[in-house]
């Protein structure tokens, strides 16, 4: 791909240098972090901090770059090409799923504290919305900010929690008003040194090895109101917001992953042989690898066109519901195809092929499953039943 | 303090693909910093932070030879100049080295220039020591590490083949750094941003007072053959004892035990 015609020699010279981050400072490191069952988020993120890459498009004044969405694109898809799909997350987590709302609708105290230490790398933060009766469904939350003078006293707990034994503080939807529904909620920041809070169990996953993920607890956790990001209420439509951007870079570094296990199934094709030939001539395998990067290639654009539509300041929920969709499925095809290819080289942890096929699968899941990515898309094509009274 | 460093831009080395009739595909090939170039600005930043000192780069190449210029004014580097003239296009290592030993002149107060040990592409390892003579300074190549440097002096190791060589030397001096001198630090998105308006002046030959012909003959590669083929290796065969007994004698044959 000419990439110049997308990106300019400033953003080339940012893919080179994360490029070369990932390959020297993460890499070779993944083996050991998807053992330990985590990485080490103290140091990377600190690292990551001071070279300016956990802060791409937030204001100046908090230690960002002011930059445009590009900019995001460009670490994501770079980020996205690690040896592994866990550390990926847990930065995407940090940089534009627990910290756009803040970012843009908290209060100068809170982004003081909060997002410039997010951004110098000097705090890791969580995002913290499922809970064990509610994933897909936000509005059925139950975890409760109830309001004493001028804090919020909050009980519940939150399941799946990415970064959730590592961060400094959670970005917390809870619901602060009897309301239901999606009315009531609010979002808050919760420092994880608060007493009350817990870390109740840390979960074992089927893949994302080297990402930690949590079950937390609240019991009595007090915050002051001045926690609260926005106004008292707004937490579900913030959310709704910010799931918009962990949707894009999901898409975007999903999309990098797969091209990635493609080009190694191509390498890997090129050298096996079998009846004689390598496994590449054979017609089946070689159109089928052709497909699965077109594919890549279309779902590169979509996420192109949502970048474009985002900078220039139009809603994108439509079309990056449907390259998220496209995302969680490619990616589950481009694991079974390429493990396939590999044969039992794919089967074995020798190979990195095993890995991805474990980690990839999530992409259908996590940041709204594929299901609620079509009901979206339904919504906007109007194309619900109407509700009967 | 004031060091220079001079930086060549070489083709990334996976990036470089030949045609089956031996010529080099240009398309899609990824130009970088030479690799020990990179150790040399590294080293000169460290320095000059330590010195309170100055670092300008320097590039002899084509326009584009900013892209390498720029991301080492974003690793810290604080001036850049490019050298670019239509005459240079063959020039050779010798000539390289007479050119920007004027560019040095023509800076005056230089007293150290990092250079990496040779470059990637040509490798002929000769434009360190040629600058050096061009300027009539000592020359320190191998660098592996500087254990002191001041205005008026530098220690540093000299990786050798098979000894390290401890070597003191008054500036103002040439070194040639070798590979993992350092660690490279990694530019800064704010730092990439800060240097993407800096103007990087452009210094053809007649800037610096120098004419075509006085730079010696020009190199042309004539031809390009592929080394031949390694001759295939001898399988052992037998139980194991008969195989490790003959392995033993033709290692012992061959003089390697
Ligand atoms: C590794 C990992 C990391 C995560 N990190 C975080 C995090 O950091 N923060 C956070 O808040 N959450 C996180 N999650 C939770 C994640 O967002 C939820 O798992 C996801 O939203 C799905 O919710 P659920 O698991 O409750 O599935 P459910 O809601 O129980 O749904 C189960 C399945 O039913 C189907 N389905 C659901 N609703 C419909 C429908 N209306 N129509 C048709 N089909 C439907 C879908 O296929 C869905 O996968 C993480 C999850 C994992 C596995």
């Amino acid at each position: 791909m000419s990439s110049e015609i997308y990106f300019d020699k400033d953003q080339e010279l940012f893919r080179q240098t994360v490029r070369r981050f990932v390959e020297r400072e993460i890499n070779p490191h993944v083996e050991e972090w998807e053992a330990a069952r985590c990485f080490d988020g103290r140091k990377l993120f600190k690292q990551m901090g001071d070279l300016g890459f956990l802060g791409v498009s937030y204001p100046e004044e908090y230690g960002g770059a002011g930059l445009d969405y590009w900019y995001n694109v460009v670490l994501a898809e770079e980020v996205g090409r690690a040896d592994c799909g866990g550390v990926p997350m847990a930065i995407a987590v940090h940089t534009d799923m627990a910290t756009p709302a803040l970012a843009e609708f908290g209060s100068e105290e809170l982004k003081q504290r909060f997002l410039a230490p997010a951004i110098a790398g000097d705090m890791i933060a969580a995002i913290a919305v499922s809970e064990p009766d509610a994933g897909s469904d936000v509005a059925a939350i139950r975890t409760r900010a109830v309001r004493d003078g001028d804090e919020y006293v909050i009980n519940g707990s939150k399941m799946w929690i990415t970064n959730g034994t590592q961060a400094d503080f959670i970005t917390l939807l809870a619901r602060t008003g009897d309301e239901g529904g999606f009315r009531g909620m609010s979002l808050i920041i919760v420092p994880t040194d608060t007493p009350g809070f817990h870390v109740s169990r840390k979960l074992e996953k089927l893949g994302n090895h080297s990402s930690d993920t949590a079950l937390l607890s609240f019991d009595d956790v007090r915050v002051p109101v001045a926690n609260r990001i926005g106004e008292e209420g707004m937490g579900f439509m913030l959310q709704m917001q910010q799931f918009q951007k962990e949707r894009l870079v999901g898409a975007i570094m999903g999309n990098a992953g797969a091209e990635k296990v493609i080009r190694m199934t191509i390498n890997y094709c090129r050298e096996r042989k079998t009846f004689g030939q390598p496994l590449i001539d054979n017609q089946w395998i070689h159109f089928k690898l052709c497909e699965l990067l077109t594919e890549v290639e279309a779902l590169r654009q979509l996420t192109y066109h949502c970048t474009r539509l985002l900078v220039a300041g139009h809603d994108i929920t439509r079309d990056v519901s449907m390259a998220k969709l496209k995302a969680g499925r490619l990616a589950r095809e481009v694991a079974d195809t390429c493990l396939q290819f590999h044969g039992g080289m794919g089967y074995v942890e020798e190979y990195p092929m095993a890995r991805y096929f474990r980690d990839a699968r999530l992409l259908s899941i996590g940041g709204g499953a594929d299901e609620i990515m079509l009901g979206i898309i339904a919504k906007y094509e109007d194309m619900l039943p109407r509700r009967r009274k | 303090m004031h060091a220079v460093v001079c930086v060549k831009q070489v083709p990334e080395q996976n990036s470089v693909k030949i045609n089956s009739d031996t010529t080099i595909d240009a398309s899609g090939i990824t130009p970088i910093i030479n690799l020990f170039d990179e150790y040399a600005i590294e080293e000169a930043l460290q320095w000059a932070e330590k010195n309170d000192g100055k670092v300008t780069v320097i590039s002899l190449g084509p326009d584009d030879a900013t892209d390498s210029l720029k991301k080492a004014l974003a690793m810290g580097a604080n001036e850049a100049i490019l050298i670019n003239d239509d005459s240079l296009g063959q020039v050779g290592a010798q000539g390289a080295a007479k050119v920007v030993a004027a560019a040095i002149q023509k800076l005056g107060d230089v007293n150290i220039v990092f250079c990496g040990k040779q470059s990637t592409d040509d490798e002929t390892g000769q434009f360190g020591p040629a600058l050096a003579r061009f300027l009539g300074w000592p020359q320190l190549t191998y660098v592996f590490k500087v254990h002191e440097l001041t205005d008026s002096q530098i220690v540093v190791d000299r990786a050798l083949e098979d000894t390290l060589e401890t070597v003191e030397a008054s500036l103002p001096v040439v070194i040639t750094a070798v590979k993992d001198l350092n660690e490279p630090r990694y530019p800064s998105l704010l730092k990439i941003r800060k240097v993407s308006k800096q103007p990087i002046p452009t210094w053809t030959l007649s800037d610096l007072g120098l004419s075509a012909d006085s730079l010696g003959g020009t190199i042309n590669i004539a031809k390009r053959t592929p080394p031949p083929p390694r001759p295939s290796g001898e399988i052992l065969s037998g139980d194991v004892q008969t195989q490790v007994k003959e392995l033993v004698q033709k290692l012992i044959e061959s003089q390697i035990l």
